[in-house]
């Protein structure tokens, strides 16, 4: 993130402030994700299928050794399965849960470029018209004409939300009080 | 007493010491009260845990000490007394005390150096004025006056008013870690050493002298005046099993002495003397007990029956007595020879993370090999191939060792169990056995070190609470003796600690009851039975009437629960009232190999745990019973249930109604089980969803068993035994049942680990499925 030198006293978000994006192509539109959030990208391939997981769970991918989920945001978005192409790419992704850092790979279209958008020309993301849910966008930019959305990661990887639908039922048993 | 067990209680207490200081320098520095309120807790645990392993170990002066530190912090922690800079100031000086007495309990002096003592008693007097108590002389070990010390002289019996000891150590006591020296070190801590004489008679010829066995003999006069018999046992209960003990009181009956001399292999005119030198007998009373012996002697060759009778009476003398000094120096080579020994199996303290990296790179390097291989096979040139060749075969060798590195044996923690389960069962009065199995199970050293303390908190809760007093259990029913269980075995990807007990069990109206006293629940509140019993985890619980030194104040189970949370596991509890309770630890695996077996279900490559595996068969129509729902099959006369994987695994991803809606998750594989078997009735003869997407293709059934349960799997290859090294599946699918873990093939690709339990149960509770499913399809 760069940070332009132009502070207001208690200001935490200055318009001036530039944020990093990294774009995407899925399903015909343009995503940002805040590069901080980012890792690496990687081609697509080789992933494993989890059974009994939800659709939107493309499986786990070994990644360095390390085994890591990865999404199918055009499931988890809209419900529709990811055509894969030359171009479709893993983002692996850092996102925190309690106090840990959990890696999770999404699959996009394409990746195209890092973009510099000022926080000023961020737009709160509209209620209306989104084939998204609404919790997922962190905001909208207009960018050389383009609209981008831009997500919010912590809603669309919500550990809790991709946890919570296993393909068996969760058992009671285990339930530890607290 | 200085042994290894003791050398892990130092260290732990070194730790929990470090800790200590650092909760109390917090404290200091808080002015938030739910803050210092949770400083209290931890500290007060913390000691709590010194007292307890002191106790253990019989660190009296540990003991009494910690005890009165630790009444003050539960003052605190009821809010009846506040913290102020004092207060912590005194805990602190009380802490680096405590050091002290632990450093000195590790050197295995008797009783407190004066400068230790005083100390001692001036900061237990700072304690108790909080405390509201009168000043106290620093109380005194309080070992039972046995007053048969000073008991009369009885008739017959010699003038000699000091114990007796006879030691022969075994010739491998040293091995077992046990050293002579420290346990007359420890007999001069209940009494007077007044004589020891050293036998060295044992000793072979040099050439055959093993530096690492004992031959060790003493005899031992001792002024104790206020010890008993039972507490001069209890000292040599460690070697009883290979060590020749016997402990003669003062004023003994000669005829005791006659017997220990015959019992012991010197020669018995040799003994005599030794008993002269010790002062154990006099002279004249020496002259009796040989001529006694003679007298016996005789009349044994009379009979016939002692062949080779030692000549007694006319030998000469021998002045062999060995002067103090003599011990003392034999002591210190004993000492010296154990040092040598302690530095041949040396070891590196190694960064955890550094080792962990090394096993994330050669995981990278079987994989990489493995992936060269390929492309080596494809060149077909065969000197390529052959230095691969030779590669692989390394790089396995590698993997093996660097994974071999981490994983260590549950065994020895176990085994440092024992001695608890020994010392606390009989400080209780109990009569309670440790049954080990599974000590050969590995895991992951890291998680070894962390899960030894809460089992030790289990452990000893299932002596002090669970095994009831041996009345108790006669009046039950039961046999006097109580058996505590531990067990260890690798359960699909995770790691399972039994601690299992024949005791009273839980009693869930009592803990229902406290629980709401305390307000955990609320009146009314419906609760399922784990739900009642892990109400014993709530901070502060205790449902114990009184409060012993060692459990009962209801810290133990907070921090079990807490210890093993960090670890990602859980505790599951089974009990049956008047029968006993079983707690399971169970631990996830972050790093473990488990012998796998792998299978072929579809596109995907899945492992089995080969020690789940009971066999493997061929499922043809002479297996399968009529009715081809039933997925059953007749296994040599028995009944064996068996499920399709294939099935199970493709459900959510082939059916168009997405499963993620079904709150209950189950719904979609019955509907879609249903409509499957249901299409098979129209289409396939055999109602075999096999014979649909490949005719030809023979399945295989994996028979497992899991809990005295046998069941089946069909899959479609067997691809025969793989080496799993286990890595967690993560967050993600923390919610998934049927899938344990994953690993990574030499390939590079992931394959799953089935969680057999998981799927034994489905299988066991379809039968309820299956009529659901009949009731949608009609």
């Amino acid at each position: 993130m760069q940070v332009q030198e132009d502070s207001i006293e208690g200001g935490a978000r200055h318009s001036q402030e530039i944020e990093q994006y990294l774009t995407f192509m899925l399903g015909g539109k343009v995503y940002g994700l805040a590069i901080l959030n980012i890792k690496e990208i990687i081609e697509y391939g080789d992933i494993t299928e989890v059974p009994m997981t939800p659709d939107f769970i493309s499986g786990v991918i070994n990644l360095r050794g390390n085994v890591v989920p990865v999404v199918d945001l055009s499931q988890r978005f809209s419900g529709q399965a990811m055509q894969q192409t030359k171009r479709t790419s893993i983002i692996i992704l850092e996102v925190k849960n309690d106090d840990l850092r959990i890696e999770i790979g999404v699959t996009v279209d394409m990746v195209n470029e890092v973009l510099d958008i000022p926080m000023g020309e961020i737009e709160a993301a509209p209620s209306l018209g989104n084939q998204i849910q609404t919790n997922f966008i962190s905001g909208m930019a207009k960018m050389n004409g383009k609209l981008l959305i831009l997500l919010d990661i912590e809603h669309v990887l919500s550990i809790d939300e991709l946890s919570v639908i296993g393909g068996i039922q969760h058992d009671s048993s285990e339930t530890v009080i607290d | 007493m200085s042994d290894e067990s003791l050398q892990i209680f130092t260290d732990e207490a070194e730790d929990l010491l470090g800790v200590a200081e650092q909760a109390l320098l917090n404290l200091d520095n808080l002015d938030d009260d739910a803050e210092t309120l949770e400083g209290i807790n931890d500290l007060f645990r913390t000691f709590h845990t010194i007292k307890g392993s002191a106790g253990l170990f019989g660190l009296n002066i540990v003991v009494e000490f910690t005890h009165v530190v630790e009444s003050l912090l539960g003052k605190v922690r009821e809010g009846s007394l506040k913290v102020d800079h004092d207060m912590v100031s005194l805990f602190l000086l009380s802490r680096d005390h405590l050091e002290n007495l632990v450093a000195h309990a590790l050197g295995g002096e008797s009783g407190m150096g004066d400068e230790l003592k005083q100390t001692d008693s001036d900061l237990i007097n700072r304690l108790n004025k909080y405390l509201g108590l009168e000043p106290v002389e620093s109380s005194v070990a309080d070992t039972p006056v046995d007053l048969a010390g000073q008991a009369p002289k009885v008739d017959g019996g010699v003038e000699n008013e000091n114990w007796h000891i006879s030691l022969r150590f075994g010739v491998d006591a040293l091995r077992n870690g046990m050293d002579p020296a420290s346990f007359i070190g420890y007999l001069n801590k209940i009494g007077n050493l007044t004589s020891v004489v050293l036998l060295d008679d044992a000793i072979p010829a040099w050439s055959e002298f093993d530096p690492e066995s004992c031959y060790l003999g003493f005899e031992i006069s001792l002024f104790a005046p206020s010890t008993n018999k039972e507490a001069l046992e209890e000292v040599f209960e460690f070697v009883q099993d290979d060590c020749k003990v016997s402990v003669l009181p003062p004023h003994s009956h000669i005829d005791d002495y006659i017997q220990m001399i015959e019992e012991l292999p010197e020669e018995d005119m040799r003994i005599g003397d030794i008993l002269l030198a010790c002062g154990a007998l006099t002279l004249q009373e020496k002259q009796n007990v040989l001529n006694a012996q003679d007298k016996l002697t005789d009349e044994v060759t009379a009979q016939g029956e002692g062949g080779s009778v030692p000549p007694l009476g006319e030998v000469a003398v021998d002045e062999h007595v060995i002067q103090q000094e003599v011990v003392d120096a034999a002591i210190k080579k004993q000492a010296e020879q154990k040092k040598m020994r302690e530095s041949g199996q040396q070891t590196i303290r190694v960064n955890a993370l550094k080792l962990e990296n090394l096993v994330n790179l050669v995981g990278e390097l079987v994989i990489g090999s493995a992936n060269s291989e390929l492309n080596a096979r494809r060149l077909a040139d065969d000197d390529l191939n052959e230095a691969m060749e030779n590669l692989l075969r390394l790089v396995e060798e590698v993997r093996d060792t660097t994974l071999g590195l981490r994983m260590v044996q549950i065994g020895e923690t176990f085994n440092r169990y024992k001695r608890v389960v020994r010392e606390v069962s009989r400080d209780l009065g109990k009569d309670i056995e440790l049954r080990i199995s599974g000590a050969e199970t590995e895991l992951d050293k890291t998680l070894i070190e962390k899960i030894a303390d809460p089992l030790m908190h289990l452990v000893r809760n299932a002596i002090d609470h669970g095994i009831e007093p041996p009345d108790k259990r006669m009046a039950a029913g039961k046999l006097a003796k109580g058996v505590v269980n531990l067990d260890a075995f690798h359960d699909s990807g995770s790691i399972v600690i039994q601690i299992r007990d024949d005791g009273g069990g839980l009693s869930k109206q009592k803990i229902l009851a406290k629980a709401m006293d305390k307000g955990l629940v609320a009146k009314g509140q419906q609760l399922s039975d784990q739900e009642v019993y892990h109400l014993i985890f709530a901070a502060g619980f205790s449902t114990a009437d009184a409060v012993s030194n060692l459990s009962g104040r209801g810290v133990g189970m907070d921090v079990v629960r807490k210890n093993i949370e960090a670890l990602r596991g859980h505790v599951e509890i089974e009990s049956e009232e008047g029968k006993g309770s079983t707690f399971s630890i169970r631990l996830p695996l972050t790093l473990a190999i488990i012998d796998g077996f792998q299978v072929r279900v579809g596109d995907g490559q899945y492992i089995v745990p080969l020690d789940l595996v009971d066999e493997c068969i061929e499922l043809n129509e002479s297996l399968r019973s009529k009715d081809e729902n039933a997925h059953y099959i007749n296994l040599r006369g028995e009944i064996l249930p068996f499920m399709y994987l294939r099935d199970m695994f493709s459900v959510t991803h082939s059916t168009a109604v997405g499963t993620h809606s079904d709150p209950e998750g189950m719904l979609g594989v019955k509907e879609y089980n249903a409509t499957r078997s249901y299409l098979g009735d129209l289409l396939v003869e055999e109602g075999q969803s096999a014979a649909q997407t490949n005719p030809e293709q023979r399945d295989n059934i994996v028979v497992v068993r899991f809990g005295g349960n046998k069941a089946g799997f069909v899959v479609d290859e067997l691809l025969g035994e793989h080496q799993t090294v286990i890595k967690p599946l993560g967050k993600v699918f923390q919610n998934l049942k049927g899938i344990s873990g994953a690993t990574i093939l030499g390939s590079g690709e992931v394959a799953m680990i089935i969680d057999i339990p998981e799927m034994v149960k489905r299988i066991i509770h379809r039968d309820n499925i299956d009529a659901v499913a009949a009731k949608t399809i009609h």
